[in-house]
């Protein structure tokens, strides 16, 4: 066995597995979040999307014992206490998912490209979501979810931020810094 | 899930990795990024006692040399995407890397040297490499030695590469000023490539292309430059010709057959050459 800590959506944690364990496994498991679902376990689908040190990883692809030390951000860790993160407000808006089944990869690759690209583009937004298999949608909701994401947050747009910091004013909020 | 239990090392040193592989006497696999390995080992392709992990072993990196760029084997995709000087050190493996199948997560944990190490026919590095003339460089508990790429990839999911030794970088010719071409074939976003052309134009204008997963190891050949123009007929007759004569075994899975890609392959073929001869870089439209 061996001892690994993670510091799963800002919360640390102290969890004992074996070497062959997957960190998909470890998250669902030990530290008890099931929002980062299995699916393939061939890297193919993208259901167990979670972001280590803020770069998104097929979880099924990693063990448990490599990710020792690392920051970890699954898809429970984007609402806050106030309300949905403006990515899943802009897909719940859209209708840009179904089932759900690929929600953490969606969402959790779209946070990744909008931290480094306010302003995608279609080839941009089809080059970070390529990794995530939509039974449901046909991707074209996904899409406009994510256009409406990266409008919302580069404008300050109050429906973008949590329910808790809009305002009555369109303009008195800046953007979240998601 | 994986079933079989093995012991786990991340040593923080290229001299860790390789006193591991020693002890272990071929009944270790090494780990790169695992976007390969991992999934095998789950479905029970791979077992291994030992697993020794790259990750921690400070072998990545792009660094320009005397007329070389030594490229560190766990250099992820992401990494040569980020990197400014890519363009200029590593033309091709930055067209390359840009179209890797599998999304960001793929592209931020795939190293290049993993996909070397592993030669699945399909992969796109093993070609990019041969076109290139790079040199594979391996380090065991008794030294290090370089082989070329065209003797290094031997067979499907074979290697040069002995049970004690680990690929520890690529050693890159500097292309400086030559205009590469790439061309990947495949028929949709989540395949793997049907067939793979990666044409760098030699000092003496000599064209190499190198095509990947048409067959089980990269192939090599060299063709006369269209001098009436890449549309040409005559041309594109000798390319087709040059091709054909390469692909003597043509590489068949569930994706494609071996006829299919016997087709296909010349077609990849000059368009990488259109596309090194014209601006450089990657075709428009796949
Ligand atoms: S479960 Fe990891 S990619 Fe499908
Ligand atoms: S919503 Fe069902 S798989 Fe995407």
């Amino acid at each position: 066995m061996n001892r690994v800590r993670l510091k799963v959506n800002g919360q640390e944690h102290e969890i004992e597995v074996e070497s062959c364990t997957l960190l998909v496994h470890a998250i669902r498991e030990d530290v008890g979040l099931t929002g980062t679902h299995v699916g393939c376990l061939t890297g193919d689908c993208g259901a167990c999307t979670v972001l280590v040190d803020g770069a998104s990883v097929k979880s099924c692809s990693v063990f448990a014992v490599s990710a020792d030390g690392a920051e970890i951000t699954t898809i429970e860790g984007l609402a806050g206490d106030e309300g949905l993160h403006p990515v899943q407000q802009a897909f719940w808006d859209e209708f840009a998912f179904q089932c759900g089944y690929c929600l953490p990869g969606m969402l959790l690759t779209t946070c990744e490209l909008l931290d480094r690209d306010q302003d995608p583009d279609d080839a941009a937004i089809d080059q970070a979501i390529n990794g995530n298999l939509c039974r449901c949608t046909g991707y074209a909701s996904i899409r406009s979810a994510v256009r409406r994401a990266a409008t919302r947050m580069a404008a300050g747009d109050p429906d973008a931020l949590p329910e808790s910091q809009r305002s009555e004013s369109p303009s008195a909020e800046p953007p979240p810094s998601a | 899930m994986i079933t079989k239990d093995f012991t786990y090392h991340a040593p923080t040193g290229l001299d860790g990795v390789v006193s591991v592989l020693a002890e272990a006497a071929g009944d270790a696999v090494v780990l790169g990024g695992g976007t390969m390995l991992i999934p095998d080992m789950t479905h029970g392709r791979t077992r291994a006692d030992v697993v020794v992990d790259l990750s921690r072993a400070g072998l990545s990196g792009i660094a320009p040399g005397d007329g070389e760029v030594v490229v560190g084997a766990t250099t992820t995709y992401a990494d040569v995407l980020a990197d400014d000087r890519a363009p200029a050190l590593v033309p091709l493996l930055r067209v390359m890397a840009g179209g890797v199948t599998g999304g960001p997560q793929i592209r931020n944990k795939g190293t290049v040297g993993g996909s070397a190490s592993y030669a699945n026919p399909s992969s796109e590095v093993p070609a990019c490499l041969v076109a290139l003339g790079a040199r594979m460089r391996l380090a065991s508990a008794s030294g290090t030695r370089e082989v070329e790429a065209l003797d290094f990839f031997t067979g499907a999911f074979a290697t040069a590469r002995r049970p004690d030794e680990v690929l520890a970088a690529l050693v890159l010719p500097a292309l400086t000023g030559t205009s590469v071409g790439y061309t990947k074939l495949k028929h949709a976003e989540s395949s793997w490539p049907i067939a793979t052309a990666a044409c760098v134009p030699g000092p003496d204008g000599a064209l190499r292309v190198a095509l990947g997963a048409v067959a089980a190891t990269p192939l090599l050949v060299t063709v006369d430059r269209p001098d009436a123009g890449v549309a040409d007929p005559a041309w594109r007759a000798h390319v087709r010709e040059v091709v054909d004569a390469a692909v003597t075994e043509p590489w068949s899975d569930v994706l494609a057959d071996g006829e299919y890609r016997r087709r296909v392959a010349p077609v990849a073929a000059a368009r990488s050459i259109a596309r090194a001869l014209e601006t450089g870089g990657e075709e428009e439209t796949p």
